[in-house]
């Protein structure tokens, strides 16, 4: 049998490792020496792909050339390419539940469907497609490090994912080519890691504040079990909302269509991101942005940095104290604190971490690493090498079902340690009724409608008979990967039921098959309808933007440019109609291309005036 | 009888095969689950040890490398032993599932409140009410006074669950009589119960008021 492997699929940074004489080590990159592999991916409409340090550089971004010139380069727009970062945030996320703030960031293909959909020039990504190129990177690094195939892993996701963040991240697998043996919740990993050394015992939190996400879990390490207790978290907050507010900070004299531009606000988030660790160890620093006309230079306090991060920080300590009141555990009670998530590194999380149970936390195993170091372990117990070592995880929320009146009721609460099930009989409500509707939740809310939908099941066909008189038993089983699974059986034949499964969110198993296969044969005739239908909508976004132009930046126009641009938007206009999308596609990068210098010209007026006006402000 | 998945042995259900003691996915009660006899009384942490080591014998980390057939079962049976521990621990749940085992139900032979509690709950409750409608330092020290009674209550009522346990355990006649007893005690409990969420939801809002 061919050996696990551990990952750990970070929001900013994923890391493979492997059980190796008894301990786990993380795999370097060859050539580098970097075991950390930025989870950011390119991806160019020609389906060339770059994982990593490779992707940063083709992210829009502005560089000072050798002459002084401030120039902006990279992928733009979706159509030239995307380069996409954090996309686990985006993970069983439906298009409509991208938030306001990241609609500039990237280009979506579609803000309706049960899927975030990237937009890659006239192709379209799923997260779990994106997931997987960064799943693959990581197996090609240890495939050249053992020079053996790398087919079975472990993946660790955050212990507060929901069911469909979940399967999200068993179908980025599934795509990259790897069987996941099992999906295994971060701040368990952890403990893992330090527990195999014995380095923490008895009642251990676990505090994991990563990149994106944020996780609590309080265990009871005894004897080999690894037995959480309690879970709690928020899948989305992390480091990356620190470094958006310090953005935010450095662009806010900026007007917003500025500050949403995507070369200055990706300039603007490294830059913050780099003040942010270097205040790690400062108590002040100087924060620089070039812009095209203007540079930005602010003075950033330690003080100033964590007035920005409060907010967040907040939120998981009280997401902390209500993982105790879950385990009714006082803080007092804790044996030992480990710090996980690269978030931690920052000295005013842990001196509010140390504050809310008293002790010091340990951090003796990198934090960045340890998830990846615990993952190997878990592989380890898999493969049979370790012994006793079992963990015993729970489900981070509860499940349930909709009932009469739109109310959840809970079928298995949260915290309950899985794997575990839960049978519940249904019947028909009218006469020859056919088929039973189920709607299946997730969440701790009392109505439906605030908690997550997980999926519809449709039970049937049934004999036509009385109301009330069928009785099926229906089974909710979830797995040790917090996946749930649904069965049926008629309680008086005995006979199983077929279910119809219909997810909220995420991709059906088809959908998963026909990527396997797009990935093979791109020729797809369903697509070009898709296809014609993007094509037009950005033909409709540019010729709106550019008619906005036009007339609020009139005097920026140059002698004969004006007749130039609305000849080009003229023919593209009518192209717009037609039905050739290749035809649209190329009239939109023409008139994309004709109108950059102006477009450059705008930005650069907004940011002078802008300046100016502060200056001015200042003054008086 | 049942057949295990991995050996193919035929035999009667339990958590795991008699002759490969791979586990074998079959439906048992809580007790049975653990290999328990069906007593009311147990000694807490021996259950968490027992549970512990028949966790380690049927979790499907330990089966990840097994076929499809065996997984099945180890899913199976582990999701029956957790549900099952869960059960154990809890007295009242525990005392529920024996009843079932007996083939009674609570209901049955049970409907009246008792007296004592049904004036308790009434005055309570009537209290909580004023409370919702207009908060006061003064009926806010009453209602965590009554908090206090309830929670005394609840002491007695867990103290008669664990003697009438003890004397179900011990046998010897007056079986029905100490059914009888169980059920009025553990529906004193659900009272209680319900009773004490209800206290602290409304000193919980009246705080955040």
């Amino acid at each position: 049998m061919s050996r696990i492997f551990g990952i750990d699929l970070g929001t900013t940074q994923s890391l493979i490792a492997i059980m190796d004489g008894g301990a786990p080590r993380v795999i370097e990159e060859a050539t580098t020496g970097n075991a950390l592999l930025p989870s950011v991916v390119a991806m160019a409409p020609d389906g060339r792909v770059e994982v990593g340090a490779g992707a940063i550089e083709l992210e829009p971004h502005l560089t000072v050339e050798k002459d002084g010139r401030v120039s902006a380069v990279g992928f733009e727009g979706g159509e030239y390419g995307a380069v996409i970062r954090s996309v686990k945030r985006y993970m069983g996320l439906g298009g409509g539940e991208v938030a306001p703030e990241d609609r500039v960031r990237y280009t979506f293909a579609d803000l309706t469907g049960p899927v975030v959909r990237f937009k890659v020039g006239s192709r379209s990504f799923t997260p779990p497609q994106i997931s997987a190129e960064i799943l693959r990177a990581l197996k090609a690094r240890a495939e050249q490090a053992f020079g053996d195939k790398v087919e079975r892993v472990v993946i660790t996701v955050p212990a507060y994912f929901n069911d469909g963040q979940r399967q999200a991240t068993k179908d980025a697998g599934r795509l990259a080519g790897l069987e996941v043996v099992r999906l295994v919740n971060e701040p368990t990993a952890a403990s893992l890691a330090y527990g195999l050394g014995k380095m923490a015992e008895g009642l251990v939190a676990v505090y994991d504040f990563g990149g994106g996400t944020f996780d609590i879990s309080i265990l009871n390490i005894k004897e080999g079990i690894f037995e959480v207790l309690a879970t709690n978290g928020d899948t989305h907050l992390g480091g990356d909302d620190i470094d958006r507010a310090v953005a935010e900070w450095l662009l806010a004299a900026l007007p917003d269509f500025v500050k949403t531009d995507r070369h200055i606000w990706n300039s603007a988030r490294i830059a913050a991101e780099d003040a942010k660790k270097r205040l790690s160890d400062l108590a002040e620093t100087e924060v620089v942005v070039e812009l095209p006309s203007q540079t930005i230079r602010k003075s950033l306090t330690r003080a100033a940095l964590e007035k920005l991060a409060e907010p967040f920080v907040t939120r998981t300590i009280e997401r902390s104290e209500m993982a105790l009141a879950d385990a009714k555990l006082k803080p007092a009670a804790i044996d030992a604190v480990v710090l996980v998530g690269g978030s931690t590194r920052m000295p005013y999380v842990r001196e509010q971490v140390r504050t809310l149970f008293g002790r010091e936390p340990l951090c003796s195993i990198d934090p960045e690493e340890v998830v990846a170091l615990g993952a190997a372990v878990q592989a380890g117990v898999l493969m049979g090498t370790q012994g006793d070592l079992l963990l015993l995880d729970v489900v981070p929320l509860s499940l349930g079902i909709e009932t009469m009146g739109g109310v959840m009721e809970r079928l298995i609460h949260r915290n309950t340690t899985i794997p575990t099930s839960i049978g519940d009989n249904f019947t028909t409500a009218v006469d020859n009724q056919t088929h039973v509707d189920i709607h299946v939740l997730q969440g701790e809310r009392e109505l439906a409608k605030d908690c997550r939908s997980l999926a519809r099941f449709k039970l049937g066909p049934i004999e036509p008979q009385p109301a009330g008189l069928p009785r099926i038993e229906v089974t909710f089983l979830i797995d040790a990967n917090g996946i749930l699974s649904v069965t049926a059986r008629d309680e008086r034949t005995g006979r199983e039921h077929s279910i119809d499964v219909k997810p909220s969110y995420g991709l059906t198993d088809d959908e998963i098959e026909r990527m396997l296969e797009e990935a093979i044969d791109l020729g797809e005739q369903d697509l070009e309808q898709r296809l014609l239908i993007t094509a037009r909508n950005d033909a409709e976004q540019i010729l709106g933007a550019l008619h906005k132009q036009l007339g609020e930046w009139a005097s920026l126009l140059q002698g004969g440019e004006r007749e130039r641009i609305e000849e080009a938007a003229e023919r593209l206009e009518r192209a717009r109609k037609e039905t050739d999308r290749e035809l649209i596609a190329t009239l939109v990068e023409e008139l994309n291309e004709l109108t950059t210098p102006f477009a450059e010209r705008i930005m650069d007026r907004a940011i002078k005036d802008a300046l100016e006006k502060k200056s001015v402000d200042d003054l008086s | 009888m049942i057949e295990c998945p991995s050996c193919g042995r035929r035999q009667a259900p339990r958590l795991t095969c008699e002759q490969c003691s791979a586990p074998l996915g079959a439906e048992l009660d809580c007790f049975a689950a653990l290999g328990l006899p069906p007593k009311l009384t147990i000694d807490l942490p021996a259950l968490e040890r027992l549970y512990h080591d028949l966790s380690r014998r049927v979790h499907p980390d330990r089966f990840a490398s097994a076929n499809s057939k065996v997984r099945s079962a180890s899913l199976r049976a582990t999701a029956l032993l957790t549900r099952s521990y869960r059960t154990l621990k809890d007295p009242v749940a525990r005392g529920l599932c024996w009843l079932e085992l007996k083939g009674q139900k609570l209901a049955d032979n049970n409907k009246q409140v008792p007296s004592d509690l049904a004036e308790l709950v009434f005055d309570v409750q009537e209290q909580l009410a004023e409370l919702t409608a207009e908060r006061s330092d003064q009926l806010e020290a009453t209602v965590s006074a009554r908090r206090e009674e309830v929670d005394q209550a609840m002491s007695d009522a867990f103290e008669n669950l664990a003697r009438n346990f003890a004397a179900s355990d011990a046998g010897g006649g007056e079986e029905q009589k100490l059914i009888a007893d169980l059920k009025t005690i553990l529906s004193r409990i659900a009272y209680l119960r319900t009773l004490l969420r209800d206290i602290d939801r409304a000193l919980k809002n009246a705080n955040a008021a």
